[in-house]
């Protein structure tokens, strides 16, 4: 351009600046640079989205369910809409929401800042797996909300293949889809905790939320292709009829429940172990004491990614299993119950003695250890083979797997986000507000799910409508839980998009927490550290030296 | 062979660009390298599955699956196992070559190996034509050749799933591999990407591996 057409311009116009480094929301602002890019954090937040989504899709599932059990004889809803209606909340809760919830979001987020990486080793592939993961679920929902398809969540031979009369084989691919997201996420992660880390970020001086990504993408990685394949079989299954799963022809569909729970007990783990390395950085933090046996807690992990692959069997005490077989599954189904406890105790010592603060992250943190306890204590009531024969198949299994999954991954969930809001947005979420949520949730949680162990205990079988009028009472109290419960849900969903905007600025560390992540600003900036860390401290060395120095 | 004729086939030099968010070159080849084979991993377990269906089925309904297993073509699987040896052998070819900086030969070694993959799935696809011909597809409507014999149905059609499924994965390997020879042939390919030929190299060696097992599960044993 000559000179002459320079004058002939406008006076350049000075770029709007925020008095501040750019960081990685406000780096670009159009959709194109949201939807196409190979940032770590962005991605995050856009599975954060999407899972929230899910979530909303599955808790209404869930309340229309316990609206249906508050009369005894299924007056409220048909049997077929009760029975899509619970399928559609497993499905999305298991395999939309829990699975992929604390992962691909704080996973996401948080694996590259905590070892001081760039970013993941495979950005792209990062963004493919955001992209399958949406196509593989919205293709699912659709058809389970649309269609309809009343199999539950685990879609059982023969039933799934031969009776069910609905939209069973477009849910199966839109699950199997969405499979090849968990193993691309878990295929990068173990890459780049093994190849990215900073300068002297050795194994252990990595935080233990590392450590539990660690192990959860190897379970990714191990288990998701074993129930890919029998979903795959149980496809052509119902359209060709290829009778591997069909005893007609001489299949046996007890195969199928080995391949699928060869996944999805070890998925228990995708969904446990996640929300243990989000309390381990939470609860040191807000104790302001260094972890209690570090090392432990790290082996611990990775013993239990090993031992869930030899316990699938207990899902099967009833189901034609072998007395033998029974017992040495209910004796390894014991042994998870070891490294699960050294972490419950580790945590518990670590608050012990430490100067404690009671913030939203806090609660949640200790409503976990608590619950997560009551559901472990439950699963080896489960694992007894004599219990195990009385309470199958009931709503006691029901309110066990809902402590775990409710009481420790979603209150993991949502302590994490409050722990990482500010990094996330560069915004502080208002603190009464989220004691006051914490505080519904643990009580609406506790009066939703309690009632069940009773229920189940006196007989009560999961998945009818209809059950006998004695029960009536205890599924009321468990209905106005499941009210108080969603109170606590909406509240986060609105005064954390009310922060967005009006909450206050935060500071690069509010919680004087260590770990590499609260060293840069909230939020990052698109590289995530301005120089490249190198790490000479060891993990969790609290108490924070000059405390409220970083605010 | 005269050392300015070698330095005519291989010598060129050899590299990798690093990508913005490594550090080094070496931290980026570990990277694809291990990611690669965590893939690998997961095929495995995929077929995996496959396999240990094969083996429960071998082990319920012995005389069944015997006879179903004997009219599969085995010397056009073993014609097939010898074709992917040959075709991992000129895919190692290519991979030395790489390192060795010999860009002309390792793109005729990798359009041989794209060419003994394509040989696999003619022949496959004979095989598979053959069967047919033979009633030995139960899964489709019409007659089947052991129809009293029921469990050998589920033998077969896990025959045809696995075949299948190994298809699949032959034939996305061959229509990488040539993408992939595409841009090997840009002059600038080795200084830049001589690690992609390397990652590649480990795809096709495991699809090869997972033929042998394939073979060996459901065509030799018990034979």
């Amino acid at each position: 351009m000559s000179p002459l057409d320079n004058s002939l311009m406008d006076p350049p116009t000075p770029r709007v600046t925020l008095g501040r480094p750019a960081d990685y929301l406000h780096e670009a602002h159009t959709l194109r640079s949201w939807f196409f890019t190979t940032d770590h954090k962005r991605i995050a937040v856009m599975y954060l989205f999407a899972i929230t989504v899910f979530f909303v899709i599955g808790a209404i599932a869930a309340g229309l369910v316990r609206l249906s059990l508050v009369v005894p004889n299924g007056a409220i809803f048909t049997s077929d809409t009760y029975n899509k209606l619970f399928t559609i909340h497993g499905v999305v809760m298991v395999w939309f929401f829990l699975i992929p919830s604390i992962p691909a979001t704080f996973g996401n987020f948080l694996i590259p800042l905590m070892i001081g990486a760039k970013d993941l080793a495979f950005p792209r592939l990062n963004l493919l797996s955001w992209y399958i993961f949406c196509a593989g679920s919205l293709f699912a929902v659709f058809d389970i909300i649309i269609g309809g398809v009343d199999t539950g969540w685990t879609f059982y031979a023969p039933f799934s293949t031969t009776f069910s009369n609905t939209w069973v084989v477009p849910a199966l691919i839109g699950v199997i889809i969405a499979g090849f997201s968990s193993i691309l996420t878990g295929l990068n992660f173990v890459v780049t905790i093994h190849t990215m880390r900073a300068p002297g970020m050795t194994w252990f001086r990595m935080p233990i939320f590392v450590w539990t990504h660690y192990a959860v993408s190897l379970i990714f990685l191990l288990a998701t292709p074993v129930i890919t394949m029998a979903l795959i079989l149980l496809v052509l299954e119902r359209s060709f009829g290829i009778g591997i799963f069909d005893p007609t022809l001489g299949g046996d569909p007890v195969l199928f429940e080995h391949l699928f729970w060869f996944y999805s007990h070890p998925a228990v783990y995708i969904m446990v172990l996640p929300g243990m390395g989000v309390i381990s950085e939470i609860v040191p933090a807000f104790a302001q004491k260094r972890i209690f046996g570090y090392r432990f807690i790290c082996y611990a992990s990775i013993a239990l990614a090993s031992l869930t692959f030899f316990v699938w069997g207990h899902h099967m005490f009833v189901n034609g299993e072998s007395d033998t077989a029974a017992l040495v599954f209910s004796v390894l189904s014991f042994a998870v119950a070891v490294p699960s406890a050294v972490k419950v105790y580790n945590w518990t010592a670590t608050i012990y003695k430490g100067s404690i603060r009671l913030k939203t992250p806090m609660i949640y943190a200790m409503g976990y250890i608590g619950l997560f306890v009551i559901g472990g204590l439950t699963g080896l009531f489960l694992a007894t083979l004599s219990i195990n024969e009385h309470v199958h198949g009931t709503y006691f299994v029901v309110a066990h797997f809902h402590y775990i999954m409710v009481g420790g991954t979603v209150l993991a969930f949502l302590g994490g986000l409050h722990f990482w809001w500010p990094k996330f947005t560069g915004r502080l979420y208002p603190e009464g507000w989220g004691l006051i949520s914490a505080v519904f949730i643990f009580i609406g949680f506790n009066a939703t799910f309690f009632p069940q162990f009773l229920l189940g205990y006196l007989g009560m079988p999961r998945r009818y409508h209809d059950y006998p009028p004695e029960f009536q009472l205890l599924n009321i109290v468990s209905s106005v839980g499941a009210t108080i419960l969603a109170a606590g849900y909406i509240f986060p969903m609105v005064y954390l998009v009310w922060s967005l905007w009006f909450g206050k600025r935060a500071p690069a560390n509010p919680w004087d927490a260590k770990g590499l992540e609260w060293t840069t600003s909230s939020p990052p900036p698109a590289h995530n550290f301005v120089t490249p860390p190198v790490v000479d401290f060891e993990p969790y060395d609290y108490p924070m030296e000059t405390p409220g120095d970083a605010r | 062979m005269p050392a300015d004729a070698a330095a005519g086939i291989i010598g060129a030099p050899v590299g990798i660009e690093t990508l913005a968010h490594f550090s080094n070159p070496a931290q980026q080849k570990r990277a694809g390298e291990l990611g690669m084979w965590a893939w690998l991993l997961t095929e495995l377990l995929l077929f995996g599955g496959l396999f240990l269906i094969a083996l429960v089925l071998r082990y319920q309904y012995p005389d069944s699956v015997h006879a179903a297993a004997s009219h599969l073509k085995f010397w056009i699987g073993a014609t097939n196992t010898f074709i992917l040896i040959c075709s991992s052998l000129t895919m190692s070819g290519a991979i030395m070559l790489s390192r060795l900086g010999g860009q002309r030969w390792m793109v005729r070694c990798m359009l041989a190996t794209a060419a003994l993959g394509s040989l696999f799935l003619v022949l496959k696809g004979y095989e598979w034509f053959a069967d047919w011909q033979e009633h030995m597809t139960p899964f489709l409507p019409g007659p089947y050749a052991l129809d009293g014999d029921t469990p050998s149905r589920l033998f077969v059609n896990l025959y045809f799933v696995t075949t299948a499924l190994h298809g699949l994965h032959l034939t996305t390997g061959v229509a990488l591999l040539l993408g992939l020879t595409w841009m090997a042939k840009q002059p600038d390919f080795l200084v830049k990407h001589q690690n992609r030929i390397e990652i590649y190299g480990l795809y096709w060696h495991f699809i090869d591996l997972i033929w042998i097992l394939a073979f060996a599960v459901l065509y030799v044993v018990g034979r």
